[in-house]
């Protein structure tokens, strides 16, 4: 049954005239030799049978329902003859792939053990006529290996599912050198022991390796380096197209199940080597096989029809199209690649095609929407969430943004007026009856306002114009006003206006990405992005291995652009480029990436940290100067260190994590220098200490100290506990100043903090807490702290600042002890005393309407004591007189300073009208202290009052906007 | 109001614990014109103390008729403005001022704030001194930078401004400001001398005071006057009548540094220095000054080492705490020494007990 297919398909192939699916082109080359060597067909016939089978056995079964349901359309197609290959395209591609995988995977069945070059020198041995058919079928087997997950990007839905494991595989494999698995995979056991050996440079092309826990001797990446050296391919996980499962332990995991679950071969570190070694044996007619694979694999993709016939030529002469591709070469190009290949027709993007679909539907339908709309009233359709007038895209670049506007906007017709960074966007003017006058800004004004310039309107094709505003997050200083207007520009506007932009999230774009209708580019996968590579380097002439392309599209990050750049670069010097040309090139050169300090310090702290380069080290500590050394102080006693050998009784590492706390420690001294004295050549000598030689010291696996802690890297503390430093130190301050404001004592804040607080804490809280176990009357005990918080002029905040700062973790609650009801009454109670209580400190006086009287610590105001601050509710007389003489007092003591006189008059100057509200009665000279229940004037005068005394004033009138505010408010 | 502020000799007449001083003092500004003064000695020894009844014999009772002012200051650094706000202790003749508040910045205080205030000479009325005096608290805290401005400040306005210095440690301040300066050095109080002024206080409040008990009082401490009447108070706030065998409440966080030092004493291991990390921050953020904590935790440790470690563990408190000064991030260099502690610690316990 297979073979009639393969029949049908080679019948189709003969007609020669179906250029409909490139797939199904690509096909029969393959077939053909098979069915001529009937030897190597039963082979695989029966490795075939033997899958199939499995897949029956397998759970797979709906795929197996799925091939079932393929034959029948199949043959169906083979009865209707050519025309209809064209009509199920994707089914019959669904067919071919799979045939294609059941090839693959019978390929390592036949070859097991041994390498396809090997295989190939076999195969040569039988007889030179054979030879080329024998190379030309491992090509194709190459060929297919390494097509086939190609082309699971570009295909739909169905593709994804067959080939979808493979590349989701990878996906995690690039993450594998992060910190999910520190911890989890141990040092090789001889690691370094074994001789590492050097095969020919393709001689694992065609295999797909998975690498499952600790090898022998290599590590994890210096493994997946020697495969791909030599041509092989890495997955993450295990899949049907898998060759050998590379592992020296099965260790029952995912991998190992699914691998014998799909009968997967396992292979030992030492096969590798054998493997490699073998090859080396047979270098020289290796050499010359793998030469030739490497031309027809760059030459095989078939991108356009073109293409497809330029291959069909190849087939029939070998060397013509080698030939035909100097002539390509050689033809001198003034285009940059980048240029030379931009996509011309949308299908030609890579990746991101559902968004140019997106962006191709948006265009077309804009007219229809938003003319005719505009014409009727457009309110309802305004608020449908899918019409916005405009699109942003947003994406990282060198992915194609630019190009698919420019491209889609050209396929439906639109005349694309591109305005980018290098021209000014500043703010049009408002006046736009001035005429445009050369300003750009104005330019897009009058662009958007008019439709269709100069067009006669009756014209049913008349010319529609589309605004290309690339790189609207780059408007910045000299584009004042640029987003804002832009965002005019799209309500008012006729056009369509499509803007571009690398970093959507970015603040500045905040206000637009309301307006728009948001299509964000992603990156496309190294499989896309090396397909792409490998039609370039065709049409350029230039030998590239598949896996070096593949590398070259992982180190550039996504961004094509650059790859064509760097792939022009190294055309320069090379013609043959393999994946060690590009692996050296690029090492140095690679795509600068944002690297999060959590990811600098798991590289610095990982188990290879102690391989990485000085450079290397030094990079990441400085990818965030400030946070690295935090990240690392906050982590480096939970790693165990891989340095040390045996330590049984953890001497080794508590004298490692003693040399790096020193070392963290001298890392702050430095940095001390360097901000404080900008001794800025200092930072490598900071960066080394901080974070180097801790992470040297250190560099492990990470443990958990604390039980249910995460086995990640944690945030620094620093910045938090610091912060929260900050604010109890001006707690703190805060209660300071009201202490030496009652001037009842003249101590310092550390003396406040270290011998008073305890004391303090006391006085407040042991009568409210006694009342309970003594009965101690809970009116006299609040009756008690209310008076002690007086005569310290404690206010209630600084009353929970001392709860606060005497709180310790493990120790109970200061408060506890105390009834609810009880610290009701004492708030209740502090309240009434508002009235009647002398205020010190600015403040403390509360404002009528006013939540926060004063701005904190603007000045404290005293009251003279030495005569006696008596009471609180002491006689009225007593106090005016007071009132009076300290006034007198300070008329003539202000002689101390002429500055605070002159100040007093700036403040008088300044409008600021000092009056002292003397008034008769005690209530009203009570009055002077006591805002509360006056009116305005009352609390302008307490404003006065300092003023009036000359002293105050000059506390308050360094602030005189904030005074003065205060004041207007009142 | 707290018996130590209720209880603070008022004149230097009032004095009781350094009598000696106070009379020097006394005849020193009362016959000649004062000098600079510096005033050096441990914390609760009474140097506020005698600093404010020196003021009051030389200006009156103005001296005591003092404001606090919190203001900003503007200050023209070179190339840029630098705002820093100060907290000022005034009265007529004098200013009182911490200027290592400002932190790394203090050399602006010292060489604008101060300058500023030492310039302005007072107008002498009704026959007053003829200068004004500056107090400047924790000198030993200020950077070397303002050590050196302040030298030069002391020297020009002498004519019109004396600065009275205070700090702990006079070994902290730099040889040319102490040469400019009469030191002073007040001792803490010896214990009997602290027992007689807890029973002053205890007669003048009424108390019945159990004998040996302000001895214990003052035993606990530390030769500290101020602590000991603190304490003195909270016991009585705590249970009156005092009985002899009462417990004297210690600091609340000087009892957490004696946890943090028996949790290194039981185990040394990351896992602990993780913890102790935590239990620093949180005296940190209970504005424990480093110092302080570092101080404490040797003399806690010291009580319970062995004689041959002891040396060798001041020695790294010593080196750990004066690059801690040269640092910024005081946890860090706390970490360093628990951990330098753990790791000699454990070497020890290894070596002697195997």
């Amino acid at each position: 049954m297979q073979r009639d297919i393969r029949k049908w398909f080679m019948k189709a192939h003969d007609k020669g005239n179906d250029n409909a699916s490139t797939n199904a082109e690509k096909k029969p080359p393959p077939i053909e030799p098979k069915t001529e060597t009937p030897v190597r067909e039963g082979q695989e016939g029966s490795g075939r049978r033997k899958t199939s089978k499995y897949f029956a056995a397998n759970k797979q079964k709906q795929k197996g329902d799925e091939e079932v349901e393929d034959l029948p359309a199949k043959r169906k197609a083979q009865n209707d003859g050519v025309q209809s290959v064209k009509a199920p395209p994707s089914k019959k591609v669904r067919k071919v792939e799979d045939d294609e995988e059941d090839d693959d995977f019978s390929v390592p069945k036949k070859k097991n053990g041994a390498s396809p070059s090997k295989k190939l020198k076999s195969s040569s041995g039988r007889g030179i006529a054979q030879k080329p058919v024998d190379v030309n079928e491992s090509d194709e087997d190459d060929v297919k290996n390494i097509e086939s997950p190609l082309k699971s990007g570009g295909r739909g839905r169905g593709g994804r599912g067959v080939s979808g494991a493979p590349s989701g595989g990878r996906g995690r494999g690039s993450g594998r050198g992060g910190f999910m698995n520190f911890g989890e995979r141990k040092d090789p056991p001889h690691k370094g022991e074994k001789e590492v050996p050097e095969g020919a440079p393709n001689c694992l092309a065609g295999l797909t390796f998975v690498i499952s826990g600790t090898l022998d001797s290599l590590e994890r990446e210096e493994a997946e380096d020697l495969i791909k050296r030599h041509g092989g391919r890495i997955t993450g996980s295990v899949s049907k197209k898998t060759s050998y499962l590379l592992c020296d332990e099965d260790i029952e995991g995912r991998k190992s199940s699914k691998a014998k679950e799909l009968g997967t071969p396992f292979l030992t570190e030492d096969g590798l080597f054998d493997k490699i070694r073998s090859s080396k044996n047979i270098k020289a007619p290796a050499r010359e096989d793998s030469k030739v694979p490497v031309e027809k694999v760059t030459s095989l993709p078939k991108k356009s029809p073109q293409k497809a016939d330029l291959k069909t030529h190849k087939d029939l002469a070998a060397g013509s199209p080698l030939a035909k591709q100097k002539n390509q070469a050689i033809k001198p190009s003034s285009l940059t690649w980048t240029e030379k290949y931009r996509p011309k027709v949308p299908n030609e993007m890579i990746g991101n095609q559902s968004l140019v679909t997106q962006l191709h539907n948006w265009l077309k339908n804009w007219n229809e929407q938003f003319h005719d709309a505009g014409n009727k009233g457009k309110g309802k359709k305004q608020n449908d969430s899918t019409a916005k007038k405009a699109v942003l895209l947003s994406g990282p670049p060198g992915i194609g943004k630019t190009t698919s506007a420019n491209l889609v906007s050209k396929m439906l017709g639109f005349q694309a007026i591109e305005v980018n960074a290098s021209d000014n966007r500043g703010k049009a003017d408002s006046k736009i009856f001035k005429g445009i006058s050369g300003s750009n800004a104005n330019c897009i004004k009058e662009l958007i306002s008019n439709e269709a310039l100069g067009f006669d309107m009756d014209r049913s094709k008349h010319l529609k114009t589309v605004l290309i505003m690339d790189e609207v997050d780059g408007m910045s200083a000299g584009d004042r006003g640029g987003v804002a207007d832009l965002i005019a520009s799209i309500k008012i506007s006729k056009i369509p206006i499509i803007c571009i932009c690398n970093d959507r999230y970015s603040q500045k774009l905040k206000s637009l990405v309301n307006y728009c209708l948001l299509l964000s580019f992603r990156k496309p996968t190294k499989q896309q992005m090396s397909k792409r590579l490998i039609q370039v380097a065709n049409a350029e002439g230039l030998q590239v291995n598949e896996i070096a392309l593949e590398e070259l599209a992982e180190r550039v990050n996504g961004d094509m652009r650059m790859a064509l750049n760097q792939l022009q670069y190294m055309s320069l010097s090379m013609s043959v480029i393999n994946y060690d040309d590009v692996r050296q090139r690029l090492q140095g050169s690679a795509k600068d990436e944002d690297i999060s300090p959590f990811t600098a310090v798991d590289k610095l702290f990982g188990f290879s940290g102690g391989k990485l380069r000085m450079d290397e080290r030094i990079g990441l500590s400085m990818s965030d100067p400030d946070l690295v050394p935090l990240l690392i102080q906050e982590n480096y006693i939970n790693y165990r260190p891989a340095s040390i050998g045996k330590d049984d009784n953890g001497m080794k590492r508590m004298r490692l994590i003693a040399r790096a706390a020193e070392s963290i420690a001298d890392g702050d001294i430095i940095n001390v220098q360097i901000r404080r004295y900008r001794q800025w050549q200092l930072s490598q000598a900071g960066s080394l200490s901080s974070c180097i030689i801790p992470a040297a010291l250190l560099h492990g696996s990470r443990e958990t100290l604390e039980q249910g802690e995460r086995n990640f890297n944690r945030f620094g503390g620093w910045l938090g506990k610091n912060s929260t430093v900050g604010k109890n130190l001006r707690l703190l301050e805060d209660l300071h100043v009201h202490l030496l404001a009652s001037r009842e004592s003249n101590l310092g804040r550390d003396t406040l903090r270290l011998d008073y607080l305890t004391v303090l804490l006391k006085q407040l809280t042991d009568p409210p807490s006694a009342c309970c176990p003594r009965a101690l009357d809970e009116d006299e005990a609040v009756e008690k702290v209310v008076e002690f918080m007086n005569v310290y002029s404690i206010n209630q905040e600084d009353m929970d600042t001392i709860v606060e700062l005497s709180k310790f973790q493990g120790h109970g609650n200061p408060l506890d002890g105390i009834p609810s009801t009880v610290k009701a009454a004492l708030t209740r109670a502090y309240k009434d005393e508002n009235k009647s209580r002398m205020v010190r400190a600015a403040d403390l006086v509360a404002l009528p309407g006013k939540k926060k009287a004063l701005k904190k610590r603007v000045a404290a105001i005293l009251e003279p004591s030495d005569d006696g601050l008596r009471e609180e509710n002491g006689d009225a007389l007593a106090e005016s007189e007071e009132e009076n003489s300290s006034d007198t007092e300070d008329t003539e003591g202000t002689g101390n300073g002429e500055k605070l006189q002159s100040e007093l008059l700036s403040l008088n100057s300044k409008g600021i009208q000092v009056e002292v509200e003397l008034k008769s009665g005690k209530e009203k000279s009570k009055a002077k202290k006591t805002p509360t229940g006056r009116g305005k004037g009352g609390s302008a005068s307490t404003e006065k009052k300092p003023a009036g005394r000359g002293r105050g004033g000059s506390g308050s009138s360094e602030k005189p906007g904030a005074k003065r505010k205060e004041m207007s408010s009142l | 109001m707290l018996w130590v502020d209720k209880y603070r000799p008022k004149t230097l007449d009032q004095v009781i614990v350094h009598q000696e001083i106070a009379e020097n003092l006394k005849k020193l500004v009362t016959e000649q014109d004062c000098p600079h003064l510096l005033f050096y000695g441990p914390s609760g020894s009474g140097k506020k103390t005698l600093i404010m009844a020196l003021l009051r014999q030389i200006f009156g009772i103005s001296a005591e008729k003092v404001k606090v002012e919190n203001r900003t200051w503007k200050i023209d650094a070179g190339s840029r403005t630098i705002d820093l706000e100060l907290t000022t202790l005034s009265s007529t003749n004098h200013v009182e001022l911490s200027p290592s508040d400002a932190g790394f910045q203090d050399r602006y205080i010292v060489q604008e704030i101060i300058k500023e205030m030492a310039k302005n000479r007072p107008i002498d009325t009704k026959g007053r001194k003829g200068y004004k005096v500056l107090v400047l608290n924790e000198v030993d805290k200020l950077s070397r930078e303002a050590q050196h401005s302040l030298r030069r400040t002391m020297e020009k306005y002498s004519a019109s401004c004396r600065l009275i210095l205070c700090c702990n440690s006079s070994s902290k301040v730099t040889e040319a400001i102490r040469s400019r300066c009469l030191n002073v050095r007040i001792n803490a109080p010896k214990e009997d001398q602290i027992v007689k002024v807890l029973e002053f206080i205890g007669k003048k409040e009424g108390l019945q005071l159990p004998p040996g008990f302000a001895a214990r009082v003052a035993d606990k401490s530390n030769r500290s006057l101020r602590r000991a009447i603190l304490s003195f108070e909270t016991c009585r706030v705590q249970q009156y009548p005092f009985s002899s065998n009462q417990a004297i409440p210690p600091m609340d966080w000087e009892e957490y540094v004696s946890e943090i030092c028996s949790d290194m004493m039981r185990e040394q291991s990351p896992k602990r220095l993780f913890q102790v990390r935590g239990k620093l921050y949180e005296l940190l953020i209970n504005c424990i000054p480093p110092e302080i904590i570092l101080k404490k935790l040797l003399s806690e440790l010291l009580k319970k080492l062995d004689e041959e470690l002891k040396h060798e563990v001041c020695h790294w408190a010593a080196y750990y705490e004066h690059r801690m000064r040269m640092g910024q991030k005081a946890i860090f260099h706390l970490e360093a020494f628990v951990a330098k502690f753990m790791s000699v610690y454990k070497a020890f316990l290894i070596e002697t007990f195997g």
